[in-house]
């Protein structure tokens, strides 16, 4: 050693290297737009020094590969924050269409149709403008006519919650091919990391892999297990199995008391689901939660109506002198049969306006004083309403709605700005950043540079010692 | 220190952001609504509900109660008549009652006062708006028929003591109607029609027996006060109604005033705010294209 065609082989030795580190720059910044590319960096090592005589010689460099910049860490965390804001986000997307429902009412226009709780003002009002005429014509029509708006108004809402939760079921379920393409994929990769590198990191497949795993989690709550070799295993935030190593288990949909409810290898893991995050959490908390709670309020509401109306009217005597019975009786509205989808049903049945009873049981015709009575409905508590009355049942209810929407609002705020953190710390780690590639590259050009001078020199000197002693031939 | 090289992305959402809340105050101020949404006031909301439910109350009893005052002034008005023409009655049967008088003149004094059991009868059977008002519950027959077969004749009352109430928001009831037998059927000398029937009849044949002529005027005299002391029942009626549609109107002035504050948009805040949103934008944007445009990264300063 410490020849001349030592000095030749170090110094190609270093120009590869040069060659080799220059390609992974080259690659950083073909890549520095790609999503999930980490940025790698050239691994520099010294090569063994040989010993002879006592006397140590230096044997240079060898690039030995590219590392990824990642944290595993890190990128676990922005992950479980993306599927908390993924599951808020799409939660508040379904409460918005649910609260837009039930608008405000300004009460500047003095025409309120479409506002629930003037709807029952204006209904009530109907009978206690009748306590002051009960035989009037026209006072009559008119409590039919709110009844119909209460109705109408009642009834659209239900629908519209209805055809709100169809349609997020039909999101749900369409994020079930996303996924389960998704976990194939992520198995697949675990195969090709498990078999390529199991003991270091997998580089861009494990980017690839990552890239997978960060749009899982944004459709479903996961949970990351790592295991050997360089494996993953994916469970739901329940800990049901997705993907273990190299098997994916798929998941599979099925209609389940008119909703579509979600499988896992034979059991029906829809509530767990619910609780888990990612957008499909987000989808079923708004569609088995927040929307059956809305429909029920309004079923208890429009039950709680339709009843006690009911039955009043049944026991007076209306305009004709006749007073219900059981086979036929004198009903405003469609008797409920029982609380859950009377609000989809709420209607008028009632054509005749003299069949309202204004009137007491076995009174004249002239007599108001049924008519006061269902008047004072709107005073009167009901246990169906939770022991309030209709208008403060209502009112708690748009007061319960909006707290519960704004709440999710502020959830998703603060969750996004967390995302966004991560995501800004994750970047300044594995992001490619230009100018230190720019940086890198200069000073590999110089290295270059040197060593090519180097390699010039020592050809120089090459020529000088097979000249030795002889002026001519090689140069 | 390392930095995020893709933080101008950042700047965007930023910049998404301002915009929405541009919209949104734009939105408010244009509709003149402080909040159009449930979630943007949870409370106010809720309260905006019982605020309209209890204006929208108010205004109907308004309504209600002009209807009723105009019932309950014909009602009084019909009674003011009777009361005049019972008191026309009795001072002809007390002239009648002298003993200066020819058969004839009387037998002219019973019909006369026959005339005005007519009069007050078709009084009694007054109709408002297709309803006899002084009919109990059952406004769609004729409550007084009088019938003359028998002497002294018979005055019937086919109607009921059915009285209707008006509730007030403030659960006040005001009567709205008195019964035909409580006022002109009174028992024993308190009725009218029993003292005129029997006035007709005695000064029928032209000859008077003077202690019952004078016996029947007593009476007629005593049923003339009792009239009038339900006629004070109606006209406590109609203060009652004008009383409570003031107060009313009182608290729904204030309502009104409440629900207001809570709905409507307070325009120099928004104002302020849609102004300090635009600034916002406007840099953001100023801040965004700056960055766009200068040189990004090392790259393009090195020399090949």
């Amino acid at each position: 050693m410490g020849t001349i065609n030592s000095a030749f082989s170090l110094i190609s030795g270093a120009l590869d290297a040069d060659q080799a580190a220059l390609s992974i720059i080259a690659n950083n910044v073909a890549n520095a737009n790609t999503p999930g590319y980490t940025q790698e960096t050239p691994n520099w090592k010294q090569n063994q020094p040989l010993e002879i005589n006592g006397v140590s010689y230096g044997d240079g460099v060898t690039e030995t590969g590219a590392t990824s910049l990642r944290d595993s860490v890190l990128e676990e965390r922005l992950d479980q924050q993306q599927q908390l804001a993924s599951a808020s986000g799409a939660r508040l997307t379904a409460l918005n269409s649910v609260q837009a429902l039930f608008t405000p009412d300004s009460g500047s226009t003095s025409s309120t149709a479409g506002d629930i709780g003037s709807d029952l003002t204006g209904f009530f009002n109907s009978f206690s403008s009748l306590e002051a005429n009960p035989t009037d014509n026209a006072l009559r029509q008119q409590v039919l006519s709110s009844a119909t708006t209460l109705a109408g108004d009642v009834s659209n809402a239900a629908a519209s919650l209805n055809s709100q939760r169809s349609a997020l079921d039909q999101e749900a379920s369409g994020v079930t091919s996303q996924m389960n393409s998704l976990t194939s994929a992520i198995s697949q990769l675990n195969l090709q990391i498990q078999s390529t590198s199991p003991d270091a990191d997998g580089g861009t497949l494990e980017d690839q892999r990552d890239e997978d795993i960060s749009q899982l989690s944004q459709l479903i709550g996961i949970n990351q297990v790592p295991s050997e070799n360089n494996g993953l295993s994916i469970t739901t935030t329940s800990g049901q199995l997705l993907v273990a190593d190299g098997t994916d288990f798929q998941l599979t949909t099925g209609s389940v008391g008119g909703v579509t409810d979600f499988f896992l290898g034979g059991s029906d893991i829809t509530k767990q689901l619910m609780s888990g995050g990612g957008q499909l959490g987000g989808y079923l908390t708004a569609r088995d939660s927040d929307i059956p709670t809305a429909l029920t309020s309004l079923d208890q509401l429009a039950y709680s109506v339709s009843t006690s109306v009911n039955t009043l009217n049944n026991n007076g005597t209306d305009l004709d002198g006749v007073t219900g019975t059981a086979n036929s009786p004198l009903y405003i509205f469609k008797e409920p049969a029982t609380v859950a989808g009377s609000a989809a049903n709420m209607a008028v049945v009632m054509t005749d306006p003299n069949q309202i009873a204004a009137a007491g049981q076995g009174d004249g015709t002239g007599d108001n004083s049924n008519a006061t009575a269902m008047a004072k409905l709107t005073k009167t508590t009901s246990t169906t309403i939770n022991n309030q009355t209709p208008t403060d049942f209502y009112s708690s209810f748009v007061s319960a709605l909006g707290a519960t929407v704004s709440g999710v609002q502020s959830e998703n705020t603060a969750q996004n700005a967390s995302v966004t953190q991560l995501q800004t710390q994750n970047n300044a780690l594995s992001s490619v950043n230009l100018n230190d590639e720019a940086a890198a590259m200069s000073t590999l050009q110089s290295s270059y540079q040197a060593a090519s001078q180097v390699f010039t020199m020592l050809n120089t000197i090459m020529a000088a010692a097979m000249n030795l002693g002889d002026q001519t031939t090689v140069a | 220190m390392r930095v995020d090289p893709s933080y101008v992305s950042n700047l965007v959402g930023s910049l998404d952001q301002a915009q929405l809340n541009e919209q949104q105050l734009t939105a408010e101020l244009s509709s003149g609504v402080s909040f159009n949404s449930l979630s943007q006031n949870p409370v106010g909301s809720g309260e905006n509900v019982i605020l309209l439910n209890q204006i929208q109350q108010d205004d109907s009893f308004t309504q209600s109660s002009s209807l009723v005052t105009g019932q309950l002034q014909v009602a009084d008005s019909t009674l003011g008549s009777v009361v005049s023409q019972l008191t026309q009655a009795i001072s002809l049967a007390t002239s009648a009652n002298n003993g200066t008088m020819n058969a004839s003149d009387v037998q002219s004094i019973g019909s006369q006062i026959s005339g005005i059991l007519n009069e007050v009868q078709s009084l009694a059977n007054t109709n408002y708006q297709g309803q006899y008002i002084f009919a109990g519950g059952q406004t769609s027959t004729t409550p007084f028929t009088t019938s003359m077969g028998t002497s002294p004749g018979v005055t019937t009352y086919s109607g009921d003591e059915d009285v209707n109430y008006l509730d007030t928001p403030d659960g006040q009831k005001i009567q709205l109607n008195v019964p035909g037998n409580q006022i002109f059927s009174g028992s024993g000398s308190n009725s009218v029609f029993g003292a005129l029937n029997g006035l007709v009849a005695d000064y029928s044949s032209g000859t008077v027996n003077t202690s019952q002529a004078v016996s029947d005027t007593e009476a007629l005299s005593t049923a003339l006060n009792y009239v009038s002391q339900q006629r004070v029942t109606i006209d406590n009626s109609i203060s009652q109604a004008s009383a409570a549609s003031d107060a009313v109107t009182g608290d729904q002035a204030q309502s009104t005033t409440a629900q207001t504050n809570l709905m409507q948009a307070d325009v120099a805040q928004v104002s302020t705010q849609l102004s300090l949103a635009e600034t916002q934008q406007t840099a953001l944007e100023d801040v965004i294209s700056e960055l766009d445009s200068a040189s990004n990264s090392l790259f393009s300063k090195i020399q090949p």
